[in-house]
Formats: structure tokens, C-alpha cells, sequence
């Protein structure tokens, strides 16, 4: 059986330290994972579109030069005109939360007292079986969505690179994940007051507190601060939604839910993300006017509820015709490694082949503010090099790069494969 | 209609009623039988023509692939597949540059049970009240407007079995399926296609009856719920067969008391029923191919074998089929040891019956692709597989775990005229059936609305996006 793609066992202490250090202080060592890719067919995700028989130069896990005159780098990979792309980006799934979904023990994304407030990055296990696997699909990064409880608001999402290093969890607090219409207990209306009245207090008292500090002079106003009460960690999230600091992330689907976040992003100027959106195709004018971008999953084109009846084959293609920054995902976390499927599919359905690449790089980096996702100086050095096109079923992963680090896409699975087509006299429990 | 019944029916439908109450039909000598298709299928096909399909690259179904090939299809049949056929036909489809296979079948899928919308009125895919529910029969509970069936044709899905679900120990009776819109199950029941009886092994009944306090609360509580009730099948059958015997020398022998539940186990013994058994692992597979033995039936198909590839040889050797997905796992424990490679492992054995399957409304418009992926890890891995080899999996040893492979299932002559025109290798990511026919009849066109069928709760729907557009009123 062949094992490419092995991870050598070189510089895993050497990784972590990096990581670990602050860019300026990394970048002014000189580490062995300095590297060329050239030859490359680069499709960069970016308004460059396809460079052919390109050079991409890395250093200290950071794409720093692309078509270089000259590079002193003496690690060149030839790639002989293969594929390049960046690393793909999972979003809204549980990856590194559950291992196995029906094993309660393994289960840590969900919690039914969960709140506004429920953090799961520290839960995250970046030694799940379930990286590895993903990274088979040249998934690189991934934003993680805790499933919540109770409340609409699910909790805060955040970002992995899927090294499996301990150091892996990129971002913890930049977004609020929620769910919006039908509900199976109750309606709908509570849900979107919940919302609403959140805001407006809490925009309320921002304006108070504002105007009380205008009307007392300057020499007071420190003894003020010194005062001030201590906002509860709900609150804080809430001010952090309103200053925009914070995205929100709302799971809807059908129109009316997805104009009320038309409305709520203008009237509290709110960083905004649709997750879901199948009545997106009807209210487009307003979504682009709103500059509110949607994440779909491209293969839910059935109507199986009554939120969903526009889900279409070629809601990708309507959605990115109409210029809607537009992103796929799935949300299975197991099934990570066919997200370039899922491109493929909408490539079937009418997109543009290196648009629904960026909607599986670019645009999920762009929507939550990661530095990767794209072939592009300054960006992590988070690569793959495909044998043909990275959306063909018949493509595999030749080799991957992760912040400028080699990754295996070698897995529990291979083992077992191996494990049991091996020929042996002995019981397969010895073939190891 | 239903109101005015002619007077000269009122005796038939009486007596019809009374061997209801009875249980039993009477033979005209006394001899009370069982009816064993009370819900026949009135499937007819489409009005068809002849069609000659040109220079196509052409997956027969039973590991053959020709090229630039022809294939002729005329009274709802396959009439020959080969080179430059000259025939004078009603239609010809230039194919070149396309591919054509055989319709595609999916062993699994809760279609019409479990549809679209999944609202609470709808849930009807699973009787999970008793740990065996043999007497329950998943055509029961069709809704045939499952606009699922509709993106499953446009997949090239021509055939289905729909089964109950996994909860039970036997979980009812399974019945394959026409892909054909029609607004009553039997209208989309396919002709003299045996039974399958649903069985589950592993985590699911366990879990579902043990919540309860019921046996079974593990697998070996799993094991015996089976073998209790093949040994009351067993003597269920024993008493009709001396019913039977008996009758020969004396007509005034009482009939054993029906039941509807043994009925259906002992039309699996009788070798009427094939056994669908939902078991993803190794050793309980194992195990079920000896109750089988034991009780004296064939074990069937195994479903969602994620361990099939352990057992690879001791499948082919007991002729069971293994209907597995290329790549779901991790969701329970007994679905954790998979392998992208189970299905072509599984198939790599000499008699194998290796089966790509959806279970999913999403994955069954896309079993080629499902297919594909199999086929391709296998290749990368050093198995020697082509598309002719891979599309077996999703049609003729899908076609043999049903008992209709001498129907359908391949592009080999006389068999009904299921047969899908793709755009490209189906295998391929970008691939789309363009043309679906059924028995010589085109049931879908990608690029012609008028053969494009519509649910009955689609129709009309003023939030759907077309609807929105055609209501606009012109001012």
C-alpha cells in the first residue's frame, strides 16, 4: 500500500515553538520550513485568478512572494503544472467537538444551558480522528460552530487551523453563531423580539451612558469610570456585536427571518452573516444592498420544511450572479473532506469554477476575518497541491501545507484498510 | 366514483370483506389460502417509442463498457446494444460524447416514509412500538407527492426499495419501488417484485427498547428477539404446511389462525421474503448469517455493512450482499472503523455482491457520485477498477439484493428499458443525467420542462421563487 504524503517527524518541536512566538519575533529566525512551490497551475482565489507555471515563495509559514524575479530558498518542490490552491475552509460545523455523535462522552458542542456566552474553543481536540480525514479534502482550516441549547443563541464560533497541534485554535471570540425561524416549541416571533429587545437595550443603555458622560466635565469623569458597574460577560458580547467587532452569524432560511436581518444590520449597523438563506433568492436586491454575505450548503435542494421550499440545485449560482459574497459548507464535521465536492456540485449548477473555489477559500476568510484563504503575499502559508482539478472526484491531495508546514492526509481509516488487505498467517490483530 | 358503486359489485366487495374478517381467502375447494399481494401493483409503463441512442460510451451494468456504441430500445425493452445498429426508429438521440448506463438503484431509501417536508404528520418510516413489527409494511405508509422522488429521478434513479427504519429487531416489510410519479404507492410498485423484510442489528433496537426496560437492551438481548421469533415462525409454518398436507386427504380440517405478523416471517422462510438487514458490523453479521442457518432462510442483504470489508470473503462465500456507503461515518460507535475502500474490498471477492446505497434523500440524487468515490480511493490505493466495474455497485448487484436482476439492473436484452443518457462520465463531479427512461418511456429531460414531474405540495407554493415571478400581476 502506498503511504504518501507521510508526515516526517522532523520539527514537531520546532512547529510548536514557532507558533507559539510572535510573528516578529519568528519571522527573524530561520526555520527549515522555508520552501518554493514552483511550476505550479496557482489558482490564487483572488482577483488573479489562475497563474500558470507560477512560483510561490514561503517562509516562516507565510506566503511571501509570488513570481519572484529570483528566490535563495533552496527547498523547491517542483510542481510539473499541477493544481495549487489555498487550503480549503470548513465553517459551521462541530470539528474537534464530537468524535462520535451517538458517544455522550465525546459530545462537547452542545450544552442545554448554553448561552450567548458559551465558548467551546477550549474544547476543542485537535488529536480528534476526525482532522486527519478532513485534511484528505485539503481542508486546511475551519471555523467551528457550537450547536448550543436551549437559547437561540448558540454561542461563539471559532477558528482552527487542522494541524492536530495543540496550539491550533486561531480565533475564540470574533462571532456569535444564532438560530432564527421555525421552532419547534413556540414561535418563531419569540425569537426574533429576543433579538430585537437584546439589541435595543443594550444600544439604549451604550446612549445613556454616552450622554451621561457628555454632561459631567472632564475632571469627574475618570472618578466616573472608576464606578462604572461591571457588565455582566452577556453584555459585553452584546456591545462587542454593536461596535462590530463581533459578528453575528444567523442559521435562517426563509425570507421573512432573513429581512429581519436585513433590518437589524442596518438599524444597529451590525456585522451580519446568513447561514442557511434558501429564500435567499428572493430578496437578493436587498441582501446585496445590505452587503450581507450567505453560507450554503450547494446539495440541500429539498424542501424539508416549510422554510426551505426554495432550496435549489442553483441557489449558489443565483446568489453569486446577483454579487453576494457567497461561501459553501457542510455541517457535518465527519464528512469535512467532500467539501470540494460540494464545489464541484455548484460548478455543475452554473457557477464560475474559480468562483465556487473562492466561496470554499477566499469568501470564508473574508466573512470571518481570517489571514488565509488565499495564494497572496502576507497570507498563511496554508497550500495544496492537487493531482488535477481539486473539485474532480477522481483528484486526490499529493501534498498539503499548514501554516507553511507539511501535513499527512494519512488516517485511522488507511491503517485499517491496510490492516485488512494485507496478506497474514497470523490474526489481523497483529498486522499493525 | 366512489360514490356510485354499480349495485352488481355489493356481493363481490361483501365477500371481499368477509375473508378479510376471515383473514383468509378461500379456494373454490374450501382450502383457505393466504392472499400474499393484497396491495397489487398497477404500475403500467408510459406510452414509449422506439429509440436508437448513437455512438454513446456505454456502461452495460455487468462489468462490460463499449464504446462509440448504440443502443436500441423499442416496446419498452432493451433490444440490442453494439455497434453501428441499423434500425428505423421513432427517435434517435445523438449520444456522442455522452455516456449511457443502465437506470440506477438504490437498495435503501425511506423516500415517501421519511419525505420532505420532515413535519411530525409525515414521520411514518418506523413503527417503534414493539421490538418486532413484522406485521407492518413500509408501502403503507408511501406518500407518493415526496418531492424527493422527483430529484431522485433527475439523478437517474429509475428503481427503490423504501424500508422501514432500524429501531425494531424486524422492523416490517420493505417494497421496491418504480420511480414514476403516480398518486397511489401501487401505481409506483414495481411489478412481481419480491418482498424484503427489514431487519436491524447493533445499536439502534437496543438503544430504542432499552430506553424502554423492553428486551432488547443489548446484543445479546438483540439475538435472542431474533431467535424467538424465527422459532415461533418456525411452528407458525410447520402448522400451515400440515394445514396443507392435511387437507389433501381431508377437506374439513381446520386452518391454523392467521397472523399478520408470522405471515411475513414465514414468507421468509418459505424463501418469498428476502431479508434487508440493516448491521454495520463484522461480528454481528457473522452471527446473523448463522441464524439464517439456523432457522433455516437466507440471510440476504446486509445494509450499512461499514465492517463488510472484514468479512469480505465470508460474504461472497454465504452469497450476501453488502450495501454499504462509500464514506459515512463516526455518527455511533458501530459506524466508526470505516474505510473509503469497504465497497471495493468487499467487491474484490470472487461472487461478491458489493452495493453502493443512499439511505438519504440528498445522497440517492447522486448514487454515481456516490459510486465514484468508492471507485476512485480503491484506484488510488492499487485496486484495479474501472466505471464498468463501479457501476455495478449502483445497478445490477443492486438489482440482484432485490430478486429483480432478470428485470432490470443491466442494459442486456429483453430487460425493461431503464436507461440513463449523462452529460459525461457519470463518475465525474460535474456529471448530470440528461434523460431518464423508464420501460422505454422518458420520465425526466434536464432541458425539457414538460418532462420535468412536480409534487402535488410543490404546486403552486406562492413563496417559490418561479411562483413569485409568475404571480407578478402586469400592470
Amino acid at each position: 500500500m502506498n503511504f504518501r504524503n507521510k508526515k516526517p517527524n522532523k520539527a514537531k518541536l520546532l512547529t510548536l515553538c514557532l507558533l507559539t512566538l510572535s510573528m516578529s519575533l519568528a519571522s527573524s529566525v530561520t526555520f527549515a520550513n522555508s520552501f518554493v512551490i514552483k511550476n505550479a497551475k496557482v489558482h490564487t482565489a483572488t482577483q488573479a485568478g489562475i497563474l500558470n507555471n507560477a512560483t510561490i515563495v514561503v517562509k516562516d509559514g507565510v506566503i511571501t512572494a509570488i513570481n519572484p524575479r529570483s528566490y535563495k530558498v533552496t527547498n523547491v518542490i517542483d510542481a510539473q503544472g499541477k493544481d495549487v490552491t489555498p487550503g480549503l475552509i470548513g465553517s459551521m460545523n462541530s470539528l474537534g467537538l464530537i468524535e462520535v455523535n451517538a458517544v455522550s462522552g465525546t459530545r462537547d458542542a452542545s450544552e442545554k444551558k448554553a448561552d450567548i456566552t458559551f465558548d467551546t474553543s477550549k474544547a476543542f481536540n485537535p488529536k480528534s480522528t476526525l482532522l486527519p480525514y478532513a485534511r484528505k479534502g485539503g481542508v486546511t482550516s475551519n471555523v467551528v460552530s457550537p450547536m448550543g441549547g436551549e437559547s437561540m443563541f448558540r454561542g461563539q464560533s471559532f477558528a482552527v487551523n487542522l494541524s492536530g497541534d495543540f496550539d491550533s485554535v486561531l480565533v475564540s471570540d470574533r462571532a456569535v453563531v444564532i438560530d432564527l425561524g421555525a421552532s419547534h416549541e413556540g414561535s418563531r416571533a419569540t425569537h426574533i423580539q429576543t433579538l430585537i429587545n437584546t439589541l435595543e437595550d443594550a444600544q439604549e443603555k451604550l446612549t445613556d451612558k454616552k450622554a451621561e458622560a457628555e454632561k459631567s466635565d472632564a475632571s469627574d469623569s475618570e472618578e466616573k469610570d472608576k464606578k462604572e458597574e461591571k457588565l455582566k460577560r452577556d453584555e459585553i458580547i452584546i456591545n462587542e456585536l454593536l461596535a462590530g467587532t463581533k459578528t453575528l452569524v444567523a442559521f435562517a432560511e426563509r425570507a421573512t427571518d432573513l429581512l429581519v436581518l436585513v433590518d437589524i444590520k442596518q438599524r444597529f449597523n451590525l456585522d451580519v452573516v446568513i447561514v442557511g438563506g434558501s429564500d435567499a433568492v428572493l430578496i437578493q436586491k436587498q441582501l446585496v444592498k445590505a452587503d450581507i454575505p450567505v453560507i450554503v450548503n450547494p446539495h440541500n435542494n429539498l424542501p424539508t420544511s416549510f422554510d426551505t421550499l426554495n432550496s435549489s440545485l442553483d441557489t449558489a449560482t443565483v446568489l453569486i450572479k446577483a454579487g453576494l459574497k457567497v461561501g459553501l459548507y457542510i455541517d457535518d464535521a465527519h464528512k469535512l473532506d467532500q467539501l470540494r465536492y460540494l464545489a464541484g456540485s455548484a460548478v455543475a449548477n452554473g457557477v464560475e469554477h474559480e468562483d465556487a473555489l473562492e466561496a470554499i477559500t477566499a469568501n470564508l476568510a473574508d466573512i470571518f476575518k481570517l489571514n488565509t484563504g488565499k495564494i497572496a503575499v502576507g497570507k498563511k502559508a496554508d497550500i495544496v497541491m492537487w493531482s488535477a482539478d481539486p473539485f474532480e472526484i477522481s483528484t486526490k491531495v499529493e501534498r498539503l501545507w499548514i501554516e507553511g508546514e507539511e501535513a499527512s492526509t494519512k488516517s485511522r481509516q488507511d491503517a485499517l484498510r491496510d490492516r485488512y488487505t494485507t496478506d497474514t498467517e497470523m490474526p489481523r490483530a497483529y498486522t499493525k | 366514483m366512489q360514490t356510485s358503486l354499480p349495485k352488481i359489485f355489493t356481493p363481490l366487495l361483501l365477500a371481499a370483506t368477509i375473508s378479510t374478517l376471515a383473514g383468509c381467502g378461500s379456494d373454490d375447494d374450501g382450502k383457505v389460502t393466504i392472499n400474499k399481494n393484497p396491495y397489487p401493483s398497477t404500475y403500467s409503463p408510459l406510452a414509449s417509442q422506439s429509440i436508437l441512442f448513437t455512438n454513446a460510451t456505454v456502461l452495460i451494468g455487468n462489468g462490460e463498457q463499449l464504446e462509440d456504441a448504440d443502443v436500441l430500445i423499442a416496446d419498452g425493452k432493451i433490444i440490442e446494444v453494439g455497434k453501428n445498429i441499423n434500425e428505423d426508429v421513432d427517435i434517435e438521440i445523438d449520444a456522442k460524447g455522452k455516456w449511457i448506463t443502465p437506470g440506477i438503484i438504490d437498495v435503501h431509501s425511506h423516500l415517501g416514509v421519511y419525505p420532505s417536508p420532515s413535519v411530525e404528520s409525515h414521520s411514518d418510516g418506523n413503527e417503534m412500538s414493539s421490538p418486532n413489527t413484522s406485521e407492518v409494511w413500509a408501502e403503507h405508509s408511501v406518500w407518493p407527492q415526496d418531492p424527493g422522488f422527483q430529484a431522485a429521478r433527475a439523478g437517474g434513479i429509475t428503481t427503490l426499495q423504501i424500508l422501514p427504519g432500524s429501531a425494531n429487531l424486524f422492523g416490517g416489510r420493505g417494497v421496491t419501488l418504480r420511480n414514476i410519479p403516480s398518486h397511489t404507492m401501487q401505481g409506483m410498485k414495481f411489478p412481481d417484485a419480491p418482498y424484503g423484510l427489514k431487519m436491524a442489528c447493533g445499536e439502534n433496537p437496543k438503544r430504542v427498547y432499552g430506553s424502554r426496560k423492553v428486551l432488547p437492551s443489548t446484543r445479546m438481548g438483540n439475538m435472542a428477539g431474533y431467535r424467538m421469533a424465527w422459532a415461533e415462525a418456525t411452528e407458525y409454518k410447520r402448522a400451515w404446511d400440515k394445514y396443507e398436507a392435511d387437507f389433501e386427504d381431508d377437506d374439513t380440517v381446520q386452518p391454523p389462525k392467521r397472523d399478520i405478523e408470522l405471515d411475513t416471517l414465514k414468507g421468509v422462510l418459505d424463501g418469498e421474503i428476502l431479508i434487508h438487514n440493516h448491521c454495520y458490523k463484522a461480528e454481528e453479521m457473522a452471527m446473523m448469517i448463522d441464524l439464517g442457518k439456523e432457522f433455516n432462510y437466507h440471510a440476504g442483504t446486509f445494509h450499512h455493512a461499514i465492517e463488510g470489508y472484514k468479512i469480505a470473503d465470508l460474504l461472497a462465500e454465504n452469497g450476501n450482499c453488502a450495501a454499504m456507503w462509500p464514506d459515512w461515518w463516526g455518527f455511533k460507535m458501530e459506524a466508526y472503523d470505516m474505510v473509503q475502500e469497504n465497497v471495493a474490498i468487499v467487491d474484490a471477492v470472487k461472487n461478491s455482491c458489493a452495493i453502493v446505497h443512499s439511505d438519504s434523500d440528498i445522497t440517492i440524487q447522486r448514487l454515481n457520485q456516490e459510486a465514484a468515490k468508492v471507485l476512485y480511493r480503491a484506484k488510488d490505493n492499487g485496486f484495479e477498477l474501472e466505471e464498468k466495474d463501479a457501476i455495478r455497485w449502483i445497478t445490477l448487484n443492486a438489482a440482484k439484493s432485490l430478486g429483480i436482476d432478470s428485470k432490470t439492473g443491466s442494459l442486456e436484452k429483453d430487460k425493461r428499458a431503464d436507461v440513463v443518457l449523462w452529460n459525461r462520465n457519470p463518475f465525474s463531479v460535474y456529471a448530470q443525467a440528461e434523460q431518464v427512461f423508464l420501460d422505454g418511456s422518458k420520465v425526466y429531460d434536464r432541458f425539457d420542462e414538460a418532462y420535468q414531474a412536480k409534487s402535488d405540495f410543490m404546486l403552486g407554493q406562492p413563496s417559490l421563487l418561479e411562483n413569485v415571478k409568475k404571480n407578478k400581476v402586469e400592470k
